[in-house]
């Protein structure tokens, strides 16, 4: 399985995206928090990309923005990614009740859409981007320990296990063994995607205002900060609202692509 | 004379009665969560009236007795029950105004968005899906197919932005009675349903490429039937149970997307009235608000489940 032109232009963008965000403080014109100029000039009148409704570079926002973006959605994916492996492993490990168990909390969050979990947590912390990084990563653990649980599963099948099990092995053993490294490409396939779902999850409650500080360089906040101007300034929306739905789609399609590969 | 009971229940309706009482148990289960994590999280919800200067220390102890948060916290819960069961879900600590009374005054301007949403997304999906696998590998079907994509990975909030910036570009003012309607409704429906097509549009296009290859196909085709009948009636018919069970959870999928789509488009409703409740710490609202969504969440479920058993009887044995 080769990676097409979709996949290369992802990894391009996702890598642009990531190097930007790496080099915020030397990429950014100016500080991010501080007015430049006047308000809402265009991308021609102020190189590279204008001022915001307070006279802040949009520019260097974006980059900080991105930096932002990233980390949030980073925290929110690996909590995710950590709980969900944790007790699908264990899940698949010990079978009987401990399964039944995982499975049964999993099934009832998921009986609630991850926003509203996600709002119940932000409601119950109050706004502020720990809330979001927790609401968005406990929101995500159920779906991914659902799928990784049946990835364990179908490793637990494979007659290595059996071979394992015979000559005595543990079921810790095997599941550090034999059942995580065997199941590592699944679970990576299913750690972008879920990555994809956390940005979205992060930026959304970000626009929502649930993030905190409205005025905070962030991707989420930027575009909600947008909408205030649009017919005058569209931009000061488009480029983060672009922004965000490019690195969505990008870790979306590369998800997509390690899925199809992890099948063979 | 036999008694009723002495014979076994239908096994539909034994299947329904489970999942009833699944149903049933998953909501008591929600609404408890919800009850004490709001209690355990934000300790208290009178805090952010005397850290906005909004009460005195006196009026917020008073406040407290009044809501009861000065009782034990298994005391709390079983009033919270009781009042719910009852239809009382409190005072709001703003305006000290029911409850109840002010989630049913935003709930139509929701549940217009929503079912709007709903139409255009089983529509879009519909025939996104059709169109996908009809033109399977040519450039109409891969278009279709793309937009279905799309749908689902754009955020909402993107597409609203989008779709105003369209509104702004269209001729005449944006302020002009003539576009009102449109951005009122029409517009934030249409983004709310295409977000929630691309999954419908999905089932559709895999339900379809599959049964296009049956013989029942090839059959029809050897009776003389037009492709177009061909397609829309003998293909996709049995496409459609899954399609038609993830309508239903795609309809209280909406009411989550309700949320983003009211605030883009600065819409009265539920979402920004449960975002508006957060953001001040007004705790009773926010807390009625996820509770009821829980219940309706738990009820859909067990609506597009007796839907699937209906449509399709092999599932109704098993439970």
């Amino acid at each position: 399985m080769r990676a097409g032109a979709p996949e290369w232009l992802s990894a391009a963008w996702i890598a642009l995206v990531v190097f930007a965000s790496a080099l915020a403080p030397v990429l950014a014109t100016s500080s991010p928090g501080q007015p430049i100029g006047e308000a809402l000039l265009s991308p021609a009148a102020s190189p590279p990309l204008g001022t915001d409704a307070l006279g802040r570079d949009l520019w260097s926002r974006l980059v900080w923005g991105g930096r932002l973006s990233l980390a949030i959605s980073l925290g929110a994916a690996s909590l995710t990614v950590l709980l969900g492996t944790v007790a699908a492993l264990t899940a698949a490990a010990l079978g009987g009740w401990p399964d039944r168990a995982v499975l049964w909390v999993s099934n009832s969050m998921l009986a609630v859409p991850g926003l509203l979990l996600a709002l119940l947590i932000a409601a119950a912390m109050g706004p502020g981007l720990p809330a979001v990084v927790l609401a968005v990563g406990l929101g995500g653990a159920p779906g991914f320990a659902r799928l990784a649980r049946t990835a364990f599963l179908q490793v637990r099948e494979e007659q290595y296990v059996l071979a394992a099990q015979a000559l005595g092995a543990g079921r810790a053993w095997i599941s550090i063994q034999h059942l995580l490294p065997n199941a590592s490409a699944t679970l990576l396939s299913l750690a972008t995607t879920h990555y994809a779902w956390a940005f979205l999850g992060t930026t959304t409650l970000a626009f929502l205002g649930l993030a905190g500080d409205p005025s905070a360089p962030e991707w989420g906040t930027m575009l909600n900060a947008g909408r205030a101007n649009l017919p005058y300034a569209p931009w000061l929306a488009l480029a983060p609202g672009l922004a965000i739905s490019l690195t969505i789609l990008s870790v979306h399609n590369l998800g997509e692509f390690l899925a199809r590969r992890a099948r063979r | 004379m036999v008694s009723t009971s002495d014979r076994p229940a239908p096994r539909a309706l034994a299947a329904l009665g489970g999942r009833l009482a699944t149903a049933a148990l998953t909501a008591w289960a929600a609404v408890t969560i919800t009850f004490f994590a709001l209690r355990l999280g934000t300790g208290d919800p009178t805090a952010s009236l005397l850290a906005q200067g909004l009460a005195t220390p006196a009026q917020a102890e008073a406040l407290r007795h009044e809501l009861g948060l000065d009782r034990p916290l298994l005391e709390q819960y079983f009033t919270f029950l009781s009042g719910l069961v009852r239809g009382d879900l409190g005072l709001s600590l703003y305006t000290g105004r029911p409850v109840l009374r002010i989630i049913a005054e935003q709930a139509p301007s929701t549940a217009e968005l929503a079912g709007l949403g709903l139409v255009v997304a089983v529509g879009l999906g519909l025939l996104l899906g059709i169109v996908a696998a009809w033109f399977e590998g040519r450039a109409l079907g891969r278009a279709a197919a793309g937009l279905a994509g799309l749908a689902t990975a754009l955020p909402v909030a993107f597409t609203g932005i989008l779709g105003l910036l369209l509104l702004v570009g269209l001729p005449g003012s944006v302020a002009s009675p003539v576009w009102a309607p449109i951005r009122r409704l029409a517009l934030p429906g249409l983004v709310l349903g295409y977000a929630s097509s691309g999954a419908i549009a999905r089932v559709v296009q895999a339900g379809l490429s599959e049964s296009l290859l049956r013989p029942y196909i090839l059959a029809a085709r050897a009776r003389g039937v037009r492709p177009r009948a061909r397609i829309l009636w003998h293909a996709l018919r049995p496409a459609l149970p899954p399609a038609v069970s993830l309508g239903a959870l795609e309809a209280a999928y909406l009411f989550g997307g309700t949320v983003v789509t009211e605030t883009v488009f600065s819409r009265p409703g539920l979402g920004r009235l449960l975002v508006g409740a957060i953001l001040q710490g007004d705790f009773p609202i926010a807390q009625g608000l996820v509770v009821l969504a829980a219940i309706v969440y738990t009820a859909s479920h067990f609506a597009a489940d007796a839907l699937a058993m209906t449509i399709d009887p092999r599932l109704r044995g098993q439970i």
